[in-house]
Parts: C-alpha cells; sequence; structure tokens
C-alpha cells in the first residue's frame, strides 16, 4: 500500500482539481457525460463524412465517434455479421431495401418513439421517402440521401443516327437503338447493371416496370401481381431477353455489370443508354473522367407512366444504442439530427452531398435552392431531375423477406436474359418463391 | 496421481482446450442451429425442428443444381490444380537460369489473399475493358471484346483460371518437395537400362510423387469444394446462378436469406460430403499401394 504524507495528499488534490478545472465546460450542445459512437458506412465520400464527422464533434464535444466503412456491395453482409456478432455498431448507414429484414431482425430502432421530434421533418419529404423510411407505421431514421433511378442516353450518338428525340417507349428504345447498332456508333446501345450480384440490378429492373402501363410487383397485400400474363414485368422481361438475345442491342456485359462498370461503358462511349442512380449523371459528365462529359443527357424513364424508383439510404440507429443508456441515446439523435435533418435551420450535410457529389435529397424544396441548382445544372437538365422525381415511387413488396427474394429473383431473371427459360416460367417461379416467404413469414 | 503419470495430461490439456473451442464448440453449435428454427428476421422463434432443415435445404431450389456445379467447378480444378503444379514443380526442380526469379513468379500468387486475386482477375476477365480482351484483340484472336464473364459456361472457366492460378503454387511446393527427395541414382539406373524420359517419369517420378499427388489431391478437393470467397467477389453466382456452387450457397443461406438454420445445415452437408469424398480418395491410394 502507498502511504503519502498529509503534504503529498493535498498535492494530489490539488493536482485533481486543477485537471478537473482545467477541462472545458460543457458547451451549450454537450450530452450528459462523454459518449462515443461507433459510425459504420459503406465507402462513398469517406473524405466527407470525416469531415462531417470531425464538425459534428465540435459541435459536441462530448460526443466522439469512431468511423469504418465498407465497399457498397459487401455492405449489407458485413453489417450482418456485425449485428449478429454484436460488433459495437451505434449508428449506421441503412438502405431501404433492407429496413424490414433489419428492424424485424431487431438491429434498427423506430426512432420516432424516443425522438418524436423527427416528425416535423415527414412533411418536406417526398411521398416516396415517407414511405421508405416506414416500417409497420414507425420512422426508422433521417435521410442521408434519396434519389430516383433514371433514363441516360449520349446525345452525341443520337445526333450520329438522326434521332431527334430520346426514347419514350421501349419500343422506342429499341428501334433507335437497332439504328444507332445499324450506323456502327455502337455494337452494344443498351448496358445496363444488371450483374447478379450488384443491389442496385433488381431496382434498375423495377424501374423499368414502374414505366410501363399497370408497373407494378406487387398489390398493396404484397401479392405478386408480376406473374399475370401480359403484366409490366412480363413485357419488361420478354424485351430484355430479346434485347440480349435476339435484337443483340443490349451489352452481354449487362449480365456481368455493377453500376461502375456501367459507367465506364457509357463513359468510354461503347454504349449509349443506361439505366442508373441519378447522382451517376454527375460523374458520366464529369470532365476529369472522359472525354464524352456533358453529351449524357437524362430522359424520363421509357414506358407509358413514365415512372420510376425511388430509394432512399439513411441513417438510423442500432438496437445496441438503447441499452447503452440515455446519453449514447441522446447522442445518437444528435448525430441523426445533424447528419440528416437541419442544423441553424438549414439541411447542411445533405445540402453539402448534394453540391458536392451531386446525391438527391429527401427534400423536395432542395430543388428550388439555387445553388444546388446551380451545381446540377453543370452536369443535369434539373428540371428533368425533379420531374422524374415526382414520378419517383418507392419499391413495392418491401418486406423483412424481399432481400431473400430479391437474391433469387437475379438468377432467374438471368435465366430468361440468357435463354434457358422463358420469362413467363421466370415469373412463375418469382411468384413461387415470393408465396412460399410470404407463408412462412405469416 | 504422481507428477509423471499428470505430465502427458498436462501439456495436451492446452491443445486440447484449443481444438475444443475453435472446432468442437462451433461443430456442435452448428448441429444446434442446424435442428432448429433459426431466422434471423424472426428473433423469437426458435423451436426445435428435427432435421426439417436438412430436408428443407435438399429439396430446396438450389440444391441438386448447385452440387452439380460444385461437381463440375471442382473435377476442373483440382485437375488443372494437379496438372499445374506438376508441371511447374518439374521445371523448378530443373537447375535452369533464372530459376530462381521462376520460384518467386510462380509462387506469388500464393501471397495474395483470395480476395484480391479475384479482383484482379474480375478485371482481366471484364468484357468491357479487360486486358485479356485487349490482348486478344491486338493480336487478332479474337475480332470483338468478348464478355467471358457473361456466359454461363466461360464464367466457370474464367472461376477455374482464377482458382488454379491461386492454388496452384501450393501444389507446386507440395510436388518441388517431393521431387528434391529422389534419389539421383534411380535416373541413372533407368538411362543405363535404357528408359527415355517419358519412361523414367513414368516409373520412377510418378511413383515417388504418387503420395504427395495424393495429398495434393485430397487438399484441393476440399479447397475446391468448400470455394466461396472466388464467388463472392468474381460473379456473386452468376451468370444465372451458373458460378453458385454449394459453399456459395452455405453463406448465401446465412448473410443474404438470414437463414442461420439452413445455412448450419448446408454446412454440415458439405462436410460429410468431403469426409466422403477424402475417404475415397484414401481408400483407393490404399488400394493402389496394396496391389
Amino acid at each position: 500500500m502507498i502511504h503519502l504524507t498529509r503534504a503529498r495528499r493535498l498535492s494530489v488534490l490539488a493536482l485533481a482539481l486543477t485537471l478537473l478545472l482545467a477541462g472545458d465546460p460543457p458547451p451549450a450542445h454537450a450530452q450528459g457525460g462523454p459518449v462515443t459512437l461507433n459510425l459504420v458506412s459503406w465507402s462513398y465520400g469517406v473524405e466527407i463524412v470525416r469531415d462531417n464527422v470531425a464538425k459534428f464533434q465540435q459541435r459536441y464535444p462530448g460526443v466522439t465517434v469512431n468511423y469504418s466503412d465498407f465497399s457498397w456491395g459487401t455492405y449489407h453482409d458485413a453489417m450482418v455479421a456485425r449485428f449478429v456478432g454484436r460488433t459495437p455498431t451505434d449508428v449506421l448507414y441503412a438502405s431501404d431495401h433492407w429496413l424490414q429484414e433489419w428492424a424485424a431482425a431487431g438491429w434498427i430502432i423506430p426512432i420516432d418513439e424516443p425522438f418524436p421530434q423527427v416528425r416535423q421533418y415527414l412533411a418536406e419529404y417526398s411521398p416516396f421517402v415517407r414511405e421508405a423510411l416506414t416500417y409497420k407505421g414507425r420512422i426508422y431514421g433521417t435521410p442521408y440521401y434519396a434519389d430516383t433511378f433514371i433514363f441516360v442516353y449520349n446525345a452525341d450518338h443520337l445526333q450520329r443516327a438522326g434521332i431527334s428525340a430520346p426514347p419514350s417507349t421501349l419500343e422506342e428504345l429499341t428501334r433507335q437503338a437497332e439504328a444507332i447498332k445499324a450506323k456502327g456508333i455502337a455494337e452494344f446501345p443498351i448496358v445496363l447493371g444488371w450483374g447478379q450480384q450488384d443491389p442496385f440490378s433488381i431496382e434498375s429492373f423495377t424501374s423499368l416496370v414502374f414505366a410501363q402501363r399497370n408497373g407494378s410487383l406487387f398489390d398493396k397485400d404484397f401479392n405478386p401481381v408480376f406473374k399475370t400474363p401480359g403484366s409490366a414485368a412480363d413485357k419488361v422481361v420478354t424485351w430484355a431477353a430479346d434485347a440480349l438475345g435476339g435484337k443483340k442491342i443490349m451489352s452481354p456485359t449487362s449480365l456481368q455489370a455493377a453500376n461502375l462498370d456501367q459507367i465506364r461503358s457509357l463513359q468510354s462511349g461503347a454504349a449509349t443508354f443506361g439505366i442508373v442512380p441519378s447522382y451517376t449523371l454527375a460523374v458520366l459528365n464529369d470532365p476529369g473522367q472522359t472525354q464524352l462529359a456533358g453529351k449524357f443527357k437524362i430522359a424520363l424513364m421509357p414506358g407509358e407512366t413514365r415512372a420510376t424508383v425511388g430509394f432512399i439510404r439513411f441513417y438510423a440507429i442500432s438496437a445496441q444504442v438503447p441499452r447503452r443508456g440515455k446519453d449514447a441515446m441522446t447522442a445518437a439523435w444528435s448525430f441523426l439530427d445533424y447528419f440528416g435533418g437541419k442544423i441553424d435551420g438549414e439541411y447542411r450535410i445533405t445540402k453539402r452531398w448534394s453540391l458536392d457529389k451531386g446525391l438527391g435529397f429527401a427534400q423536395t424544396a432542395l430543388f428550388a435552392d439555387k445553388e444546388i441548382r446551380a451545381a446540377f445544372g453543370k452536369w443535369a437538365d434539373v428540371d428533368m431531375l425533379q420531374k422524374q422525381a415526382q414520378l419517383a415511387r418507392a419499391k413495392d413488396g418491401m418486406t423483412p423477406y424481399y432481400g431473400t427474394w430479391d437474391v433469387y429473383s437475379r438468377a432467374e431473371l438471368h435465366k430468361a436474359y440468357l435463354g434457358q427459360q422463358k420469362p413467363a416460367e421466370t415469373l412463375a417461379n418469382m411468384a413461387r418463391k415470393w408465396e412460399e416467404l410470404k407463408a412462412k413469414e405469416k | 496421481m504422481t507428477p509423471e503419470r499428470c505430465y502427458p495430461y498436462a501439456t495436451v490439456l492446452p491443445v486440447l482446450v484449443v481444438v475444443a473451442l475453435f472446432t468442437v464448440y462451433p461443430l456442435l453449435y452448428s448441429a444446434h442451429l442446424s435442428v432448429h428454427e433459426n431466422v434471423l428476421t424472426r428473433p423469437l422463434d426458435h423451436d426445435f425442428v428435427g432435421l426439417q432443415n436438412f430436408r428443407e435445404v435438399v429439396t430446396g431450389y438450389y440444391f441438386w443444381r448447385s452440387l452439380w456445379s460444385t461437381a463440375v467447378f471442382a473435377a476442373m480444378a483440382v485437375a488443372a490444380v494437379a496438372l499445374y503444379g506438376l508441371g511447374t514443380a518439374l521445371l523448378l526442380n530443373q537447375a535452369l537460369l533464372g530459376s530462381a526469379l521462376l520460384n518467386v513468379v510462380v509462387l506469388l500468387p500464393w501471397a495474395i489473399p483470395t480476395v484480391i486475386s479475384g479482383i484482379i482477375w474480375r478485371w482481366i476477365f471484364d468484357g468491357d475493358y479487360g486486358v485479356l480482351n485487349g490482348l486478344l484483340l491486338v493480336t487478332g484472336v479474337v475480332k470483338r471484346y468478348v464478355p467471358w464473364m457473361s456466359q454461363p459456361f466461360t464464367a466457370r472457366l474464367c472461376m477455374v483460371v482464377a482458382h488454379v492460378w491461386k492454388q496452384g503454387p501450393l501444389a507446386s511446393v507440395f510436388l518441388v518437395a517431393a521431387l528434391q527427395v529422389i534419389p539421383p541414382a534411380l535416373y541413372d539406373a533407368a538411362h543405363i537400362d535404357g528408359a527415355g524420359r517419358w519412361r523414367a517419369f513414368r516409373f520412377v517420378t510418378l511413383p515417388y510423387l504418387k503420395p504427395t499427388l495424393g495429398l495434393v489431391l485430397i487438399y484441393e478437393t476440399i479447397v475446391a469444394i468448400a470455394t466461396f470467397d472466388l464467388v463472392y467477389v468474381m460473379t456473386g453466382g452468376g451468370p444465372a446462378d451458373a458460378t453458385a456452387i454449394i459453399g456459395w450457397y452455405a453463406y448465401t443461406e446465412i448473410f443474404r436469406f438470414l437463414n442461420l438454420g439452413h445455412g448450419a445445415a448446408l454446412a454440415l452437408i458439405l462436410g460429410v460430403m468431403l469426409l466422403g469424398l477424402v475417404m475415397i480418395y484414401l481408400r483407393a491410394f490404399r488400394a493402389e499401394d496394396a496391389t
């Protein structure tokens, strides 16, 4: 045991007091006590995330954020491993694709009960965002970004082929692609990111379905309507199989391509038409990346309704946080509010992503923001972007088993595209799988 | 108990604990999972279901198809790795000029993680900007870029090439080691008896390599059947599930379908299949040794 003299005890006490007083007084925004938040995201704009985190920590000095990221393609699986292994994870990126799955598993928590103030933002969101953020009537996060799948084309290719306007239906798309192929401008004018490994592939497919007449995959009771002969899905699958194997106007690489591969194919001039998340148009028209910058334009999704998929990526709070106590919960909400809500009256972080990276937003009013219009105007027709966003719908069939069905369906769709089975067979198999999963869920 | 009698138990105990912790416990836990309902999106349902998970896996949409894909992939991969290993081992065993450099070139892929090598090969085979297509186009072998990984057959071949590149060096190392212990006097005797290079290989080299080749075949069969990382990085099982081999589905059941019960059942089926294959190999080698 250490024995201290009276003088030494006083010195130690004085030192302790000095250290205590030397620390910063708690600022206006500080929490109850020091809290560490573990943030997990997919790898995109990592430097911006780090900078935003640094600013957040300045504003909330009691909160320290440990940041880690995983690639987009592996993010879902990495997060499943983290959740199951109970790796410390407090705030995280999530997608509407997995919301029902993760909520049903109890990995993320609804935030509108502990933090009802989140509801103040809802009125400002696009309808598809509100729907996509909701599971069983509860809100699960604040938006990181919200975007739509858009149809893009190389205007130079169209001009060289003597085509005056982009296609407005699938039939027109076929005719234009055939004309471009016939003139030797592009051997495979259409390229899509339909690789089996890409989580975007089902969203891109669904966009085309939504654009057709009666374009839905499921009804409101989650019954698959796509299996009906002549359905919108039937039309899209039949068209794709013909474009790939029959008319050979769709690049065979579409079946191995992820979004990035599709971008490279378009930027190289090898293809004319593609379906991409709208922020990708900023990349396509980036002069630092391609000599074809400025040639890529947006058109409404080809089909009778011109509708498309609107999707949301959001900040969520993991179920580990409530177990850590009130301070951790308050810190987590501060994070969600800072990153996905308003700072001093404006959506500062959301706007930064839009200005720096061209990411879309949940808040419809931001389409009127002068800075955003100026920034987006450098790479897109902003009015057309807005028009397509207004026609966007959240994916239907959003259930805890949607992810399982998606993985199954990607392979089934490939079989139809490759001519291994008829489109009707593919759609019947997809419907059977859906019914099987739905029955198990009950 | 005397210290002398305790000593062997005390020395073996730490190893037993480690083995129990990292092998026996996971195995038992997998067995437990496989007979219970365990779907992560239904966290409150963990009923005992007996062999239901096994039945559902075996009658599932992918099982027989993926088993066939696995057999095709394993047959091509194991044969190719063995031949590549043998060929490079024979080459490395010669005292050639620059053999040290050759050693490095042959062994380098072994040091590269599978995921990285998968990414490299994915780029090489890319149908739009892959190096292979560029090379073949420049040399006039093809007239236009070939989408190697968009067609089921060529996608399987791409996987095999990537697998051989990664796994071949290990086979080489084993076989070089075996080659180096063959007494040179045997080759001298064979030449005196009038044996050419082929007969010397057939009657001297090959019998000496047989035990090591057996080891290589067993190990490579296990590795090929249990492969999932290459699929994960290169194809995601596509196109149309052509490269979705059974190891990939064990992963998919757990991480994509979130069904731990199915995943564990499939992993156990896979384990039993591998055990059966290893036993068949061992019996075949023993039978040949006896003749």
